[in-house]
C-alpha cells in the first residue's frame, strides 16, 4: 500500500556503497539468522559466476539482510573486463552458450546433487549422538551452500532463452509476457509436479484397488493414510515410497528454514497425489493452438526467429523449476530436518521453549546449543520467532543507499549486450521475477487472516443464488461475505475475498471454522478464474493460481 | 399468535395418532420461519436443526444437483433432523417468497422422551424412507 | 420472572453492566436469550414487554445479537452474529427478532457450532439500539487474534462499522499496546462508507478519493479507544470483541463481546 507508514521502530541502513533494492517478493517475511548467514556469500558467487558466463556487464549480485530482509544491489563488472564480457556476450547468441549449461545441468550438476541429497537425507538425524548431530548440521549447512551456489549458477540460463523469446515475440506481436510464458506450456514437467517417479506412482496405484481405495478414503488423518500407503507391500507401496523420497523434503514455498517442507502438509501432498491419480493426463494441452495462434501474429518475415526462439525457450524452461527444486529447495528441507532434530532435543531439555524455534539460531548457535557449551537463551529464540511472525517486508523500505542510476541505454552498446540485457530485463523484471517463483501474474496478496496452507479449486460466488455451485474442497473467493454464506462452511477449503480486514466476518469465521483464510486482496474475483487451482498461503497471506 | 396453527399439524403424518391436547402441546413449540426468494432452506450434507412445515410458497428439493420435487403449502420436511442434527439428505430452495413453521430438535427432543406415540410415529415414517430409498423410489427425500 | 430482569442491567445481557459501570453506550435495549426466544415464537405478553421497552428509541433502529450460553456467560462465535440495521421502526422489531433467533437455530448455525466444539442449546441475547449515523467506527479486539500478542487490534473506516464488521472495505488497521503506544498504522482502501439515512434505512456512499487511503482515526480517538479498552477489561475481563463508533467527536460503546478462543 502507498504511503503506509509503519512505526515499528526499526531503523534501516544501507550495508554497503551503492543502490539497494529490498526484495519482497523472494521474502516477504524477514529470514532466520541462519538463512542471513549462510545465504549472502554462495548467491553472490552463484551469481558472479553466471555474469561472467553469459558476457553481462554486470559482476554478479550481492544480498544482505537489514533487520532480517533482503536487500539486493548489483556489482559492476570491472573495468578491465569489459572488452571480455563483450567478446562473451557476442557468443551467448551465436554459440547458444544456455545449452552448454543445459547439458551440464543434465549431465553432471543434476544427478549429483541428487545423489548427494539422498546421500543426506538416508540419515536419521534423531539416531545420532549430539556429537554426530552436531557435525550433521554442519554438513547439511555446507551441502546447502553449495547447493544455492548451484541455484544461481544455472539462473541465467533459465532467464536469457525465454527472456529473449519474451523480448522480441514481445515487439513483434506487442502480446505482454505474461501471455506469451503460455506458450511455455508441457515444457517443464516439473512445474506439474510431474516427475518419472509421479508417473510410475500414478500407474502403480491405478492398477491397486486397495491404493486407490485408500487414497480415496475421505475421513483419515492425511498423514497417516500417506504412510499406510507407504508401508504396502506392493507395487504402489514402493512407488509412493519412492515419490515421497524424492519430493518429501522439499520446500513447500520459499528458500528459508523456517518453511515447512512437503511431508509437514501431508494434506497438501495426499492431494497432490489424489488429483495426479484422477486426473491422469495433465489437462489436454491447448498449448500447439495458442504457439499458432501467436505465431500468426508474428509478421511473417520474422516466423522463422520466432519458432527457433520459441524452441530455445522451451527447451531451456524446466531449468527454472529444476535448478531450484533439485539443488536449495531440497538441501533447506533437509537442514530443516536436521535443526528440528536438534530443537526437539533442545526443547526436551529444556534449553528452547519451541522446537520449531531452533530455526532462528544461526549453524554455530544451533552447535553450541547443542553440545551445550553457550548459545542464546530460550527467550531470546522465541524473540526472534516472534519477530519474524510479526514483520513482513511491508514494515521495510524500498531502496536503500544511493538513489538507482538509470540501466545504460541499450542503443549505445554492442548489439549482443543490448540484447542480452534486453532479454535479461525482460525476463527478470525486478532482478529474478521470473525465477521458479511465481510469475507476479500468479501471485496475488492480502493479509493474513487465518492460518494453514490449502490447494484446492478456486470457486468465484457472488452471492447466495450461486452457493449450490460450490462442491466440497473448493476455495471460495468472493468480494465479501456474510452470515448467508456460513452455510457454505462445511463444504470449504480456504476462504479468499477482496475486501475485508483481520477483524472481518470472513476473516473471523476462517479462524473460528479452522481453514486458511486471505482477505483483504482488493482484486482476487478479477484475478482469479473460476474453476483454476489455487494455493492460499494464510500464514502468508499469499494465493498462488496454479492454473 | 404463537406457534403452528394446529389445523395444519392435524395433517402431518408424524402427528396423526395425537390427541388434540397434545398437537396443541407440540404446536406451541413451532416458530415462524420466512425465506426469501431464491434463499437456501437446507443444504444436502449440512447438519439439520428443524423440522418445517410450509405455510405458504414454494421450494424445490434437489439431490446431488437434480431437482426431484417441489414443495408447497401443507408439505413438510426435515423430520429425520429431529432425531439425529443431520446431514440433510437433499437441498430445498425457496423458489417465492416461503414461510414456514418450524421446530427444532432442541424442542422436539423433550416431548419424544415424554411422548411414546410422537417416538413411536417417528420411527415409522423412518422406516418408510428406507424402505422406499432401498427400493430407488425415494418419493420423499426431505430429512 | 426471569424476563423482567433480562432488560437491562443483568449480567447476561453485557451492556446493562456496561451502562452501569459508565461506559459510553449509547440508548438501548438489551434482551436476554429467553425474551428473544418468546418474542420470535410469537408470545403476545413478550412482544408487548420489548416494544414498549423499546418505545423511547428513534428510529430506525439497529439490532445486533450476540449468542449467550445457558449460563449468560458469552458462549458465541462471533462469525455467526447476526446484525440488522435495516429496521425501520418498533413495528418491525419482531421479525428482526424472529430473524436473529432463526440465525442462530439455522442448520448451518448448528453445523458451524459442532465444528467449533459447542454442543449446547443455542440462546442469542440481543441489543437495540438507535441506528447512529458515525463519521467513522469500526471494531476493536483487545488482544491480537493473528498472534495472541496482548495488545489492541483496531479496524475503522468511513460511516457506520459495519463495512468493517461485513468485510466490504479494507479498513484501516492499527495495533495499539497495552501503554496506548500506537504500533503499527495501517491505511486500507476504503471505497464505501455505510451511511444511516435520515428516513430510515442505510445506503453505501462512494468515499472520495482522497479520503479512500487517508487514515479515519487520530491521535486522540487512539487514545480514547486505548481507555474503551482498559475500560471494558476491567467490567468484563479479558479478550474483548468489542463495537465502537465515532459520532460529532463522541466514542460509543456499540457491542462488547468476548472473542472466541478459536477467534484468537
Amino acid at each position: 500500500m502507498s504511503g503506509s507508514e509503519s512505526a515499528k521502530g526499526l531503523s534501516f541502513e544501507a550495508p554497503g556503497p551503492g543502490t539497494w533494492a529490498l526484495d519482497p517478493v523472494h521474502f516477504p517475511r524477514p529470514v532466520t539468522r541462519y538463512w542471513a548467514e549462510t545465504h549472502p556469500d554462495p548467491f553472490s558467487r552463484g551469481t558472479k559466476h553466471f555474469a561472467r558466463f553469459y558476457g553481462m556487464l554486470m559482476d554478479g549480485l550481492q544480498t544482505e539482510y537489514v533487520n532480517g530482509f533482503a536487500f539486493n544491489t548489483v556489482r559492476p563488472a570491472p573495468e578491465d573486463e569489459i572488452p571480455l564480457r563483450f567478446q562473451r556476450a557476442e557468443e551467448v547468441f551465436e554459440k547458444k552458450l544456455w545449452r552448454e549449461q543445459l547439458r551440464e545441468w543434465d549431465e553432471t550438476c543434476k544427478p549429483s546433487s541428487i545423489a548427494a541429497h539422498r546421500a543426506i537425507q538416508a540419515i536419521d538425524p534423531d539416531a545420532l549422538s549430539d556429537e554426530d548431530l552436531s557435525t550433521y548440521l554442519a554438513r547439511c549447512r555446507d551441502h546447502h551452500a553449495a547447493m544455492i551456489f548451484q541455484h544461481m549458477r544455472f539462473t541465467a540460463g533459465a532467464v536469457v532463452p525465454v527472456g529473449d523469446f519474451l523480448a522480441h515475440v514481445g515487439d513483434w506481436t506487442e502480446l505482454p509476457p505474461s501471455e506469451l510464458l503460455g506458450l511455455m506450456r508441457g515444457a517443464a514437467p516439473v512445474s506439474a509436479g510431474a516427475s518419472a517417479q509421479l508417473e510410475r506412482l500414478i500407474y502403480a496405484i491405478e492398477k491397486d484397488p486397495s491404493a486407490l481405495a485408500l487414497l480415496q478414503s475421505e475421513d483419515q488423518d492425511p498423514g497417516r493414510v500417506l504412510s499406510e500407503l507407504r508401508s504396502m507391500e506392493s507395487e504402489a507401496g514402493s512407488a509412493v515410497s519412492g515419490y515421497l523420497d524424492l519430493v518429501g523434503y522439499r520446500l513447500l514455498d520459499g528458500f528459508d528454514i523456517s518453511e515447512p517442507t512437503a511431508l509437514e502438509m501431508p494434506d497438501v501432498l495426499l492431494r497432490a497425489i489424489r488429483i495426479a491419480v484422477e486426473s491422469k493426463t495433465l489437462e489436454a494441452s491447448d498449448v500447439e493452438d495458442r504457439i499458432a495462434d501467436v505465431r500468426s501474429q508474428v509478421p511473417e518475415t520474422h516466423r522463422g526467429e520466432f519458432d527457433e526462439l520459441l524452441g530455445e525457450a522451451r527447451l531451456t524452461y524446466r531449468l527454472r523449476d529444476e535448478r531450484g527444486v533439485y539443488s536449495d529447495i531440497w538441501a533447506s528441507g533437509l537442514m530443516r530436518r536436521a535443526a528440528l532434530a536438534a530443537g526437539r532435543r533442545l526443547q526436551a531439555r529444556g534449553l528452547i521453549h519451541d522446537a520449531a524455534h531452533i530455526v532462528d539460531a544461526g549453524l554455530d548457535e544451533m552447535r553450541s546449543l547443542l553440545t551445550d557449551s553457550g548459545g542464546p537463551s530460550a527467550d531470546e529464540l522465541a524473540e526472534r520467532a516472534q519477530y519474524r511472525a510479526e514483520h513482513s517486508a511491508k514494515d521495510a523500505p524500498a531502496e536503500l543507499g544511493s538513489p538507482p542510476t538509470p540501466p545504460p541505454d541499450p542503443s549505445g552498446l554492442p548489439p549482443a549486450i543490448g540484447r542480452l540485457m534486453r532479454a535479461v530485463g525482460i525476463s527478470l523484471g525486478a532482478l529474478f521475477g521470473s525465477s521458479e517463483e511465481q510469475h507476479e501474474d500468479d501471485l496475488l496478496r492480502g493479509l493474513a487472516a487465518s492460518r494453514g496452507v490449502y490447494e484446492g479449486p478456486a470457486r468465484r460466488i457472488s452471492g447466495p443464488s450461486e452457493f449450490g455451485r460450490i462442491v466440497k474442497g473448493d476455495v471460495l473467493v468472493t468480494e465479501a461475505t456474510t452470515e448467508a454464506f456460513n452455510i457454505l462452511l462445511p463444504l470449504l477449503g480456504a476462504i479468499v475475498t477482496d475486501n475485508g480486514g483481520l477483524l472481518s466476518h470472513s476473516a473471523i469465521v476462517a479462524r473460528e471454522y479452522g481453514i486458511p483464510g486471505v482477505v483483504g486482496t482488493r482484486e482476487a474475483t478479477l484475478r482469479i478464474a473460476d474453476g483454476t487451482r489455487v494455493r492460499v498461503n494464510g500464514d502468508a497471506g499469499e494465493v498462488t493460481v496454479l492454473g | 399468535m404463537a406457534g403452528a396453527p394446529v389445523e395444519a399439524l392435524k395433517r402431518v403424518p408424524l402427528f396423526i395418532d395425537l390427541d388434540p391436547g397434545e398437537i396443541e402441546q407440540i404446536a406451541r413449540l413451532f416458530k415462524e420461519r420466512h425465506f426469501s426468494q431464491g434463499e437456501t432452506v437446507t443444504r444436502e450434507g449440512s447438519g439439520g436443526a428443524a423440522f418445517f412445515l410450509i405455510e405458504s410458497g414454494q421450494a424445490t428439493v434437489s439431490v446431488a444437483g437434480a431437482e426431484r420435487a417441489m414443495l408447497k403449502q401443507g408439505d413438510h420436511f426435515g423430520e429425520i433432523a429431529l432425531i439425529d442434527e443431520g446431514p440433510r439428505s437433499a437441498t430445498i430452495v425457496a423458489s417465492t417468497e416461503l414461510v414456514c413453521y418450524g421446530l427444532t430438535f432442541w424442542d422436539f427432543r423433550p416431548l419424544v422422551q415424554e411422548n411414546g406415540a410422537i417416538g413411536w410415529k417417528l420411527l415409522q415414517v423412518m422406516v418408510q424412507k428406507l424402505r422406499a430409498a432401498e427400493q430407488g423410489y425415494l418419493p420423499d427425500l426431505t430429512a | 420472572m426471569a424476563r423482567d430482569t433480562a432488560i437491562f442491567g443483568s449480567k447476561a445481557v453485557g451492556l446493562g453492566e456496561a451502562i452501569r459501570q459508565g461506559l459510553p453506550v449509547p440508548p438501548g435495549v438489551a434482551l436476554s436469550g429467553s425474551i428473544v426466544e418468546a418474542v420470535a415464537g410469537g408470545e403476545e405478553e413478550a412482544i408487548e414487554e420489548v416494544t414498549s421497552a423499546a418505545r423511547p428509541l428513534h428510529a430506525p433502529l439497529a439490532v445486533r445479537s450476540s449468542a449467550v450460553d445457558e449460563d449468560g456467560a458469552d458462549a458465541s462465535f462471533a462469525g455467526q452474529h447476526l446484525t440488522l440495521l435495516n429496521v425501520p421502526s418498533i413495528d418491525e422489531l419482531t421479525s428482526a427478532l424472529n430473524e436473529i433467533w432463526w440465525s442462530a437455530n439455522s442448520d448451518s448455525a448448528i453445523t458451524y457450532r459442532q465444528r467449533v466444539g459447542l454442543f449446547t442449546r443455542p440462546s442469542v441475547g440481543v441489543v437495540i439500539q438507535e441506528l447512529l449515523n458515525p463519521d467513522s467506527a469500526g471494531v476493536m479486539f483487545t488482544r491480537n487474534p493473528i498472534t495472541g500478542a496482548d495488545e489492541r487490534m483496531i479496524e475503522a473506516s468511513w460511516g457506520l462499522g459495519e463495512s468493517v464488521v461485513a468485510g466490504l472495505v479494507i479498513p484501516d488497521n492499527y495495533r495499539v499496546d497495552r501503554e496506548g503506544r500506537v504500533l503499527e498504522r495501517t491505511p486500507g482502501h476504503k471505497k464505501i462508507a455505510i451511511r444511516s439515512v435520515p428516513s430510515g434505512g442505510t445506503v453505501h456512499e462512494q468515499v472520495p478519493t482522497e479520503l479512500v487511503e487517508r487514515l479515519c482515526l487520530d491521535e486522540d480517538q487512539l487514545e480514547e479507544l486505548s481507555r474503551l479498552a482498559l475500560q471494558s477489561e476491567q467490567v468484563y475481563g479479558p479478550a474483548r470483541d468489542i463495537e465502537w463508533a465515532f459520532v460529532g467527536g463522541t466514542l460509543n460503546l456499540l457491542q462488547c463481546r468476548a472473542i472466541t478462543r478459536a477467534g484468537i
